[in-house]
């Protein structure tokens, strides 16, 4: 096999527009060793000064146990958790808090639920999910997940599954390069695939047709084995009608010299060739190719760069998650035309994750510990409510699938049980699993989280009518939030054990009065009673959304 | 009529008996509440409150699934060596002639417009229906709706009692699952996939109604709670969908055909394609302004001619059936019927005696609301290989589909940042087949 010769690094044979207007020198940004809460807050109160707006309040200490558990372990709080942490008058409580939910076994479930949505839209299979989990159990960095899912090796029984983004994806060349674009480098590239980009100066057809070359080279074998070609260009045609062939390009890379093929010797090509036909025949994954694109891919977005695709896209959809909007809206719209709402802050935080090898808890832990995270959602100025890039009230954000259907298993479960698996770590951890599979089911009726997100009328019409909803989870049985409420005699505690239990807060006062005068009109059906006191809890947009 | 299925829920006696349990404070509270519900039950994004709805115009969709031959119903090339052993006949609009498997549509032609010249170019189940059903292509990193989910956006109403998109289908090709795409969960069709009643429409017998109602008002309440001084069209959407329960679950009638008196429903006749044509006519009748009927079994790569023999007769007695009730209840001049699949079938007849995928000269019928019956747009050659006169994609068909209904088919949507018009900029709809 012949050695790779880059003759040099890159050669800008085609013009191209920087998207660096939002490009910030290191000089201008807070020093690097402040810690990431204080460069948040620093950031986000400098803009909202600038506005001449007074951000929210915090949110109460249920409401900020709520969302942060939910953003870290992706479940609401057992009514056990939600107790002590009311009852705790620790001055640091809320950093513990958050360095628990880190270091406990929920938070690795539910950042592989996260991502395997943002991979692979919920529909991995078993042993990708699995694949996933065992990758931030093992604290692999984001990098490095990415680097084993353009290079997965299906040689290695524990590392094949990565293989699943591409393979899903490797009858399509668009797919590949568009869902690689989006999800890791935060460019939605494919309006540039016909023409240049009508809305981005930024994208021609050059670049869509750049990226796409990193991929063009790869294809399913007979057996369904991801392989690489050795050789191979794409042709495009552009809206003037000229046919050009496509030349390698990372977005602002300029283009990016290869070995030419044209040097090969007549052995070299033969021997290209003749890996090629006996690859697609093999009954075993082929051997990588001996100079791969999609490797080039790997080092080139993982390579230093002030336009930072990756970092940046990283650090902005975590961003996303956990404020409800990106730093750069839409996520996937990362260009010139479109900066940063706080271009410091997102440059700083790039900076800090690629300074930190993308530790993913430090960067968590950063984040929720600061004030702008830890707002009320409430809007209670006579003013209108500020635009959500400004963070200066908490977003409203709807559960994901998983993290609904997990939630609506927590919250009708007896609170003693959940206060017994809670015991210890690897119990729960185990019960967690079991949880999460024995909800699979609920949570494929539920809408993914994305924009402009809505509730259907199939959601509102399982719940109504629905048998399982009936028969699981306001069954009238011991391991059974409705089976543990009827065991208490006063109608205002079971109402506040409800609470606890669904809502993970107690009752305001009129709360109390409305659903203790719902239990009292039923005094002839108290079962009955209770069950629908708990569906209205558990169909209340309070507990629909994380707020 | 359909209407008066409703409901008595409207009564102000049912206010005062919800009310009783909540106490004299939850009164004064959910009446202050009450001006940021009927706010939120709008789900302010999508501008419905502002359009300018097409008041009452509906949309049938008969899709045959797997892909019909166009040469055994509505452009057949009898004597020709791709003709098969069916003739042509004549139609009541001189001049048109279609399959003999078709007589009584040929007795209706003066309602219908052929459309002979579609080249969609692409002749696999899943990349055609996906193509047929959203009126393009596939696009990596956007997911387009299709036609009923746009049709629900432009036709359905915020507040509708009824559902705005019913989609039924039963078996193999037709099963392909379309959707909103882009436009979001409010414009999911309701899927009925097993029998002509949807799921979950009915109230369970372990609750009785009056609990059922009251146990939403106490969910309502709470909600509206919540969602004081939280501005978010995503919380809306929640409220919408659980305020439109119990008037859909009002609606559970309309899908149920033994309250059509015998004589129609003999019309129709005892066919699954016939309850479901019956079953959309009610829905139509009722308001709703999108139904799809998928029929599948259409894909005849053996034994084609007895497999149209069946298919073709059955579609024959059934859309006449439909015209005619529609004509005779006033509703087929506010009623678009379409027939529409993935694609045609090969001239060429294989050993088989099947026909398989063509993608390059099909056809397609529109009937009623906008259209100008009896007659026929494009034209392919003799033996029906290909296109030559009046060539269309399904752009072109979406876009006359659209007009008929009186809606601009370069309308914007917003897709993120980008403008998605109705169909790509440039498209002509066939003013020839429009009235």
């Amino acid at each position: 096999m012949r050695l790779v010769r880059l003759v040099s690094l890159a050669l800008a044979l085609v013009p191209l527009v920087a998207a660096d207007v939002d490009r910030l020198f290191a000089d201008d940004l807070p020093p690097s060793d402040r810690p990431i809460e204080q460069v948040v807050d620093a950031l986000i109160e400098a803009r909202l000064a600038e506005a001449n707006v007074t951000p929210a309040p915090d949110a109460d200490d249920a409401a900020f146990l709520r969302r942060v558990t939910l953003d870290l372990a992706g479940r609401i709080p057992t009514p056990g958790e939600v107790q002590n942490y009311l009852a705790s008058s620790e001055p640091d409580k809320k950093s513990r808090l958050v360095d628990r939910l880190l270091a406990g076994p929920d938070f690795v479930y539910h950042t592989r639920n996260e991502y395997d949505l943002l991979l692979m839209a919920g529909k991995g299979s078993g042993e990708w999910r699995e694949w996933l989990l065992k990758s931030f159990q093992d604290d692999r960095r984001w990098p490095q997940i990415f680097r084993e899912v353009m290079l997965p090796r299906e040689d290695k029984p524990d590392a094949k599954a990565a293989a699943e983004f591409l393979k899903s994806r490797a009858r399509n060349v668009d797919d590949m390069t568009n869902d690689t674009s989006r999800q890791f480098f935060g460019v939605s590239i494919n309006c540039a695939k016909c023409h240049d980009h009508p809305l981005v100066p930024d994208w021609a057809q050059d670049h869509y047709y750049g990226l796409a070359s990193f991929f063009n080279r790869t294809y399913l074998t007979k057996k369904q084995f991801l392989a690489e070609r050795e050789d191979g260009d794409l042709k495009f045609r552009t809206t003037a009608g000229e046919e050009k062939q496509a030349r390698l390009i990372f977005f602002t890379s300029g283009e990016i010299a290869e070995p030419s093929l044209a040097a090969r010797s007549d052995a070299e090509r033969k021997a290209a060739e003749e890996k090629q036909n006996a690859d697609n025949e093999r009954e075993t994954p082929p051997e990588p190719a001996s100079y791969s694109r999609r490797a080039q891919l790997v080092e080139i977005a993982l390579r230093p760069d002030p336009a930072g695709f990756f970092p940046r896209t990283f650090v902005n959809r975590l961003w996303a998650r956990l404020f409800g909007q990106g730093l750069v809206a839409p996520l996937d719209q990362m260009h010139s035309g479109n900066p940063p709402s706080h271009p410091a802050l997102l440059a700083w935080l790039a900076r800090d994750a690629e300074a930190h090898n993308y530790d993913l808890r430090r960067l968590v832990r950063g984040l929720v510990l600061s004030r702008a995270y830890g707002r009320t959602s409430r809007w209670e100025q006579p003013t209108e409510r500020p635009p959500e890039q400004l963070f200066a009230v908490a977003a409203v954000k709807p559960l994901s699938p998983m993290q609904f259907g997990l939630s609506l298993a927590i919250a009708t479960a007896n609170p003693a049980e959940l206060a017994q698996w809670r015991e210890n770590d690897e119990q729960w951890s185990a019960r967690r699993s079991d949880l999460e599979n024995r909800s699979q089911g609920l949570a494929s009726h539920f809408e993914i989280p994305g924009d402009n997100f809505q509730v259907g009328l199939g959601e509102a019409l399982l719940f109504s009518n629905a048998p399982q909803i009936e028969g699981e989870l306001l069954r009238d049985s011991g391991d059974r939030l409705v089976g543990t409420l009827k065991t208490i005699g006063d109608r205002d505690e079971a109402v506040r054990a409800a609470f606890l239990s669904v809502l993970s807060r107690e009752p305001q006062p009129e709360e109390s009065e409305w659903c203790g005068n719902f239990l009292a009109s039923r005094g002839d059906r108290p079962v009955a009673a209770l069950q629908q006191l708990v569906w209205a809890l558990v169909t209340s947009s309070e507990f629909r959304f994380n707020y | 009529m359909a209407n008066t299925y409703r409901g008595c829920c409207g009564s102000p006696e049912h206010g005062l008996t919800r009310r009783r349990f909540l106490g004299t404070s939850a009164v004064a509270v959910s009446t202050a509440l009450a001006a940021d519900m009927s706010v939120l039950s709008v789900l302010k994004n999508l501008a419905l409150a502002d359009e300018v709805k097409q008041q009452e115009k509906r949309v049938l969709l008969l899709w045959l699934a797997g892909g019909a031959s166009q040469l055994e119903t509505w452009d057949p090339k009898p004597g020709r060596p791709t003709g098969g052993p069916f003739r042509a006949i004549e139609t009541n609009v001189p001049g048109i002639r279609i399959s003999e498997l078709l007589p009584k549509l040929a007795q209706r032609q003066h309602r219908t417009a052929i459309i002979r010249s579609l080249n969609t170019r692409n002749a696999d189940h899943g990349g055609g229906t996906e193509l047929m059903e959203t009126g393009r292509g596939k696009e990596a990193g956007i997911a387009y709706p299709d036609l009923g989910a746009m049709l629900a956006r432009e036709l359905g109403r915020a507040d509708s009692t009824v559902p705005d998109y019913v989609s039924m289908y039963t078996s193999t090709e037709g099963r392909h699952k379309g959707g909103p795409g882009f436009l979001g969960a409010r414009f999911a069709p309701m899927f009925l996939d097993n029998g002509l009643m949807p799921e979950n429409i009915h109230r369970l017998e372990t609750i009785t109604d009056l609990d059922h109602r009251e146990r939403l008002d106490l969910r309502n309440l709470l909600s509206a709670q919540f969602a004081r001084a939280r501005d978010s069209a995503a919380v809306g959407s929640h409220n919408s969908a659980y305020s439109r329960v119990r008037g859909l679950m009002a609606s559970d009638k309309l899908f149920d055909i033994s309250l059509e008196p015998q004589h129609i429903r003999d019309q129709y006749g005892p066919s699954q394609f016939g309850e479901q044509v019956l079953a959309a006519r009610r829905l139509i009748e009722a308001g709703v302004p999108f139904v799809k009927v998928a029929r599948p079994w259409w894909d005849s790569h053996g034994q084609n001619f007895e497999t149209h023999l069946e298919l073709a007769t059955e579609l024959d007695h059934v859309m006449s059936t439909l015209l005619d009730d529609l004509a005779s209840r006033g509703l087929l001049e506010n009623t678009l019927v379409i027939t529409l699949g993935e694609f045609g079938r090969t001239p060429q007849i294989n050993p088989s005696l099947g026909r398989d995928h063509f993608a390059s000269a099909w056809s397609a019928t529109l009937s009623g609301c906008g259209i100008k019956g009896g007659t026929v747009y494009g034209k392919t050659d003799d033996d029906g290989n290909q296109v030559v006169d009046g060539e269309i994609g399904a752009e072109e068909l979406f876009a006359t589909i659209f007009n008929a209904l009186g809606i601009d088919h370069q309308k914007e949507y917003q897709f993120g940042s980008r403008p998605i018009p109705l169909t790509n900029p440039g498209t002509k709809s066939v003013s020839e087949v429009l009235a």
